[in-house]
């Protein structure tokens, strides 16, 4: 058989519908992929021909105290806001899962963040929460406590943007929530019968078998901390201040590229963040092999 | 089946996408109503989309053949934007042109010459100003307003306090300490002034009266860490005195006006910002004042800062007569400045200087005076800033925060922005 003719039995039309997503595949991933990777091996600012200088960019981060900085700020949000976020996420889709009147409504308003979270309008609403004289200033002066702007102080100034994150639970709880209910009720019947009790319940049925969902939950928002750029760039109005207390790898990715012109530096720092995110997921993923239990195993 | 079957279907697709193709190929010079169709590129708030909007619909309509199309953006979103037009070759046919890419853009060949295009009238000018108005010994862009450094202040709030501001021609110490005393006695609990070390032009004006340039001829840093030392230890000396804001209440560096207008008697920045400034305060006076000159300044140290537009290099040559008119038309026409305002400076122009008197209003009038005084006075020569140096400034505000915020000294400080400036001149130069 020809190999027309075969792709023509394999679904010809179905090639043909494919070729959007295809062109899309190749011209706006693979192709700025594979440049971006040559960029990096250049000094490239733009405006004149890329020219290749070595492994240069990837040594000038060594020495660069922005780049540290950037790290830096990235690990400690990563690190500190993942972990509160999920907690919440689970906490909240357990009282959810407990047959709320009105549950429909909850899951819309706690899912709602989400889907602002990562918007203008509300890193801008969170300026003016966080802001002297905001509105956080101004509960705390009650108590006597005058922090002035949270957000121009840098020992502050990133717990406001892990607080934004923490908010944006509504994702992974309505995964969470999802989870909840594959867990068969006969297994906490079972485990009542045993003389468990809730929290035995709790740490015995539901945490194992919901392993798999906060793994899936925990990749999924540990990617998207690492690329954390809109909220810090309304928030510090692009500067990453005070004090680079709010630097995040990829706002300074986009400052180098954007603001410096230096396109081979700022896809070198781009590889190296692509690279360190592979590495995390490849650490969670050896790791799941002892704490996440799937239900075949 | 009636109708198309899977061939047809697929024949039917294939000459759509082709013909969209082919459609998105077209060229894009013609207007839609006929004539040439020019791309005019600028940056502003709001008030200034709507009244370049406004003339530029009224260049249009006095040149039907001519379409324009408006391509806006805020500050920093303009040159982001250009950037990624560089990238592309894709810069619009007219563009206005960042202070610190003036000579960037010039380096990446980005300006067509001017002084070729009959319709851009250069005969209102002097050979002298057009000398200055050179890059590389070429006319290539065209100044379309002038900045001075001037200091700003809430007269109407000085008359209700009952202060009396220290002469015109007084020193920054007798400026710091009105300041200071004007913090501490005033009752409406304002600040003298915001906490602006990163103010371009008032810097610049610092170095010059210190016999010192921000920027070189050949393109390199004019100043030293010891002037730089001394700006920022002024601006630590009144915010330890507490006669600036803070960084909490100012919120943060490059502060907005709308938030710190209500918060303080004075500011340090350009002559043209009055224009839209003073409008987010309609009940208050505002005037400026020449920065403060510091005792035994050099003379010739006034200096006037131009805005410039500029023609792209890559324009279609069938275009460059009607892009000329519209330069000619930001530049020497009276017409559109009384659509737009004096938003971007005072003329360059001497004889639409003049007549722009006619139709300024108070603040405009206020402008004018002190740019007009800082045209008449001996002026050394002021130079661009060079390629690498773009983000000095948020190099300069990074490094004024983290004194404010007492995490590095005034000295350390300086030499690292010094530092810093230098090794972005010498990354390009290599």
């Amino acid at each position: 058989m020809s190999r027309v003719s075969r792709l023509h039995r394999q679904g010809g039309a179905a090639h043909v519908f494919l070729i959007p997503w295809w062109l899309g595949l190749v011209l706006v991933t693979a192709v700025p992929l594979v440049a971006s990777l040559y960029l990096s091996f250049t000094d490239y600012n733009i405006l004149s021909t890329p020219e290749f200088n070595g492994l240069e960019n990837f040594r000038r981060m060594f020495q660069d105290e922005y780049f540290w900085a950037a790290v830096k700020v990235t690990v400690i949000y990563v690190l500190v806001s993942i972990p509160l976020q999920l907690g919440f996420a689970l906490l909240l889709a357990l009282i959810l899962d407990r047959g709320l009147r009105g549950l429909a409504f909850y899951r819309s308003a706690f899912y709602l963040p989400s889907l602002l979270g990562t918007s203008v309008a509300v890193a801008i609403l969170w300026r003016q929460i966080f802001g002297d004289d905001g509105l956080i200033d101004r509960a705390l002066s009650v108590f006597g406590l005058e922090l002035g702007s949270w957000l121009q102080n840098p020992s502050l100034s990133l717990s406001t943007l892990i607080v934004l994150n923490v908010w944006t639970f509504g994702s992974p709880m309505v995964i969470f929530l999802a989870g909840l209910r594959q867990i068969p009720e006969e297994l906490y019947e079972a485990a009542k019968v045993d003389g468990a009790g809730i929290v035995r319940q709790f740490t015995s049925v539901t945490i194992p078998l919901l392993t798999p969902i906060i793994f899936f939950n925990l990749i999924l928002q540990t990617i998207g901390a690492f690329q954390t750029f809109t909220q810090a760039h309304v928030v510090s109005g692009g500067t990453g201040g005070p004090a680079n207390s709010t630097l995040f790898y990829t706002l300074y990715i986009y400052q180098q590229g954007f603001t410096n012109f230096d396109m081979g530096y700022a896809s070198a720092l781009a590889w190296v963040l692509m690279i360190a995110i592979g590495l995390v997921t490849a650490v969670h993923f050896v790791l799941s092999k002892y704490w996440v239990f799937y239900g075949d195993d | 089946m009636s109708g198309l079957d899977r061939r047809g279907f697929l024949k039917l697709a294939a000459a759509g996408a082709l013909g969209a193709g082919l459609t998105a190929c077209g060229g894009g010079s013609e207007g839609g109503a006929g004539g040439l169709s020019l791309r005019y590129a600028w940056w502003g708030n709001n008030i200034r989309q709507q009244n370049y909007m406004k003339a530029l619909k009224e260049f249009t309509t006095q040149n039907k053949d001519i379409q324009v199309e408006p391509e806006f953006a805020e500050y920093s979103a303009f040159q982001e934007r250009m950037t990624t037009q560089m990238a592309a070759r894709d810069v619009a046919d007219i563009f206005w042109i960042a202070s610190p890419q003036v000579l960037t853009y010039h380096k990446s060949k980005l300006y067509r010459r001017l002084d070729d295009i009959p319709t851009l009238d250069l005969s209102g000018y002097s050979k002298a100003d057009l000398d200055s108005f050179k890059l590389g010994g070429e006319l290539n862009t065209m100044p379309f307003g002038i900045f001075v450094p001037v200091i700003r202040y809430n007269e109407t709030w000085a008359k209700e306090d009952g202060v009396e501001l220290p002469a015109v021609d007084t020193d920054w110490d007798a400026w710091a300490a009105f300041l200071v005393d004007y913090t501490r006695n005033n009752p409406g609990k304002r600040k003298g002034m915001a906490y602006e070390p990163d103010a371009d032009l008032p810097f610049e004006s610092w170095l010059r009266q210190r016999g010192e340039q921000l920027w070189t001829e050949d393109g390199r840093a004019g100043f030293t860490v010891d002037s730089t030392r001394a700006w920022f230890d002024w601006w630590d000396k009144l915010l330890k005195a507490g006669a600036v804001l803070t960084l909490s209440e100012q919120e943060g560096m490059s502060p907005d006006w709308a938030l710190v207008g209500k918060k303080v008697l004075a500011k340090v920045g350009n002559s043209n910002h009055i224009i839209d400034d003073a409008k987010m305060f309609p009940d208050q006076r505002f005037k400026l004042r020449p920065t403060p000159v510091a005792a035994g300044a050099q003379a010739g140290h006034p200096f006037l800062y131009f805005p410039r537009m500029a023609i792209y290099q890559g324009i279609d040559d069938e275009k460059v007569q009607a892009a000329g008119k519209l330069v000619n038309y930001n530049t020497n026409n009276v017409a559109m400045l009384k659509t737009v305002g004096l938003t971007m400076g005072a003329p360059v122009n001497p004889k639409v200087f003049e007549q722009s008197k006619d139709f300024a209003g108070q603040d405009e009038k206020e402008m004018l005076a002190v740019v007009q005084a800082a045209r008449e006075a001996e002026r050394k020569p002021r130079f661009e800033a060079p390629p690498g140096t773009s983000t000095w400034r948020t190099a300069m505000a990074r490094v004024a925060e983290e004194i404010a915020l007492g995490r590095v000294n005034t000295a350390d400080g300086s030499k690292r922005f010094l530092d810093e400036v230098q090794a972005g001149i010498e990354r390009t130069r290599k």
